[in-house]
């Protein structure tokens, strides 16, 4: 009995490792990004340098996703935020804007659905919104993500 | 006629083609939505009148769009997927063959349903574009 709980608790500890793992690899992509884009015109046509606020309002985001959700794919965006893009195939993605403020904008194509919205993120919580969109994104199909 | 020698309205039929200058702009599936999105400054996408053929005059225009920037590929598509979205594509020489993907909503008391209703537009040019042309 004891030792079943053991196993539970190291399994359990292995698998947060390998979570943290996967947030702390994406967070330095996203610094890496955020350092390729440091300067004003990055893209040869005035884009602004990604913001420093964004960069941590995206790595909070990060932080906050819950853990049975996929990690993004990051973009930069020429007024100077971050796109994290959650891409099933070039007919199903979504993809959000994490810019110096703390309202997300975000669209999303699904088939021959699409559209578009504002939710605000408080540094803790992803919006319900936001998750809930990302999840219709890759549950065609598969077994649902677990939102908590 | 322009200096380039194209016509002054790009067909609806014509390709048209954005660079892809940084590595994050894609993956192996798609130029993502951001490529697309336009300019603060100019409120325009920049693209130029081209498609996959030649390959040498492609990638000839793409490394003076890149300039200093390496240039990794390329996402082609049609100028009727811009305009089927309401947006426009517009010859804008020079340089040879540039042209502009202009009417982007613009909406300057909410920046962030601006930057929404900009990022569906720039998602439906990325799935038009599919696949990009690497270097």
């Amino acid at each position: 009995m004891v030792s079943k709980a053991a196993s539970a608790i190291v399994e359990l500890a292995e698998r947060s490792q390998s979570l943290f793992g996967e947030k702390a690899a994406a967070i330095s992509q996203l610094m890496a990004l955020a350092n390729d884009c440091a300067e004003q015109g990055w893209d040869g046509d005035g884009a602004c340098a990604i913001h420093p606020t964004a960069l941590q309002n995206a790595k909070d985001f990060l932080r906050a996703l819950p853990e049975s959700f996929p990690m993004p794919e990051f973009a930069p965006e020429p007024d100077g935020a971050i796109s994290l893009d959650w891409i099933h195939s070039r007919h199903r993605l979504f993809s959000l804007s994490v810019g110096s403020s703390n309202r997300l904008a975000f669209a999303w194509l699904d088939g021959a659905d699409r559209g578009h919205g504002v939710a605000r993120f408080d540094g803790l919580s992803v919006p319900l919104r936001v998750l809930s969109e990302i999840q219709s994104i890759f549950n065609h199909g598969n077994a649902p993500l677990r939102i908590a | 006629m322009l200096p380039s020698e194209l016509p002054d309205r790009v067909g609806d039929e014509e390709d048209v083609v954005g660079f892809l200058t940084q590595s994050s702009q894609f993956n192996a599936t798609m130029a993502k939505p951001a490529a697309f999105l336009p300019s603060p400054t100019s409120q325009e996408t920049s693209v130029s009148r081209h498609g996959r053929e030649p390959l040498e005059r492609l990638w000839a225009i793409g490394l003076t769009a890149a300039g200093t920037r390496k240039l990794y590929g390329a996402a082609i598509f049609k100028a009727q997927a811009v305009r089927s979205i309401q947006l426009k594509v517009l010859a804008d020489e020079p340089p040879p063959r540039h042209a502009a993907i202009r009417g982007w909503p613009w909406i300057e008391t909410d920046p962030e349903l601006q930057k929404a209703k900009q990022k569906e537009l720039a998602a439906l040019i990325a799935r038009a574009a599919g696949e990009p042309l690497l270097r």
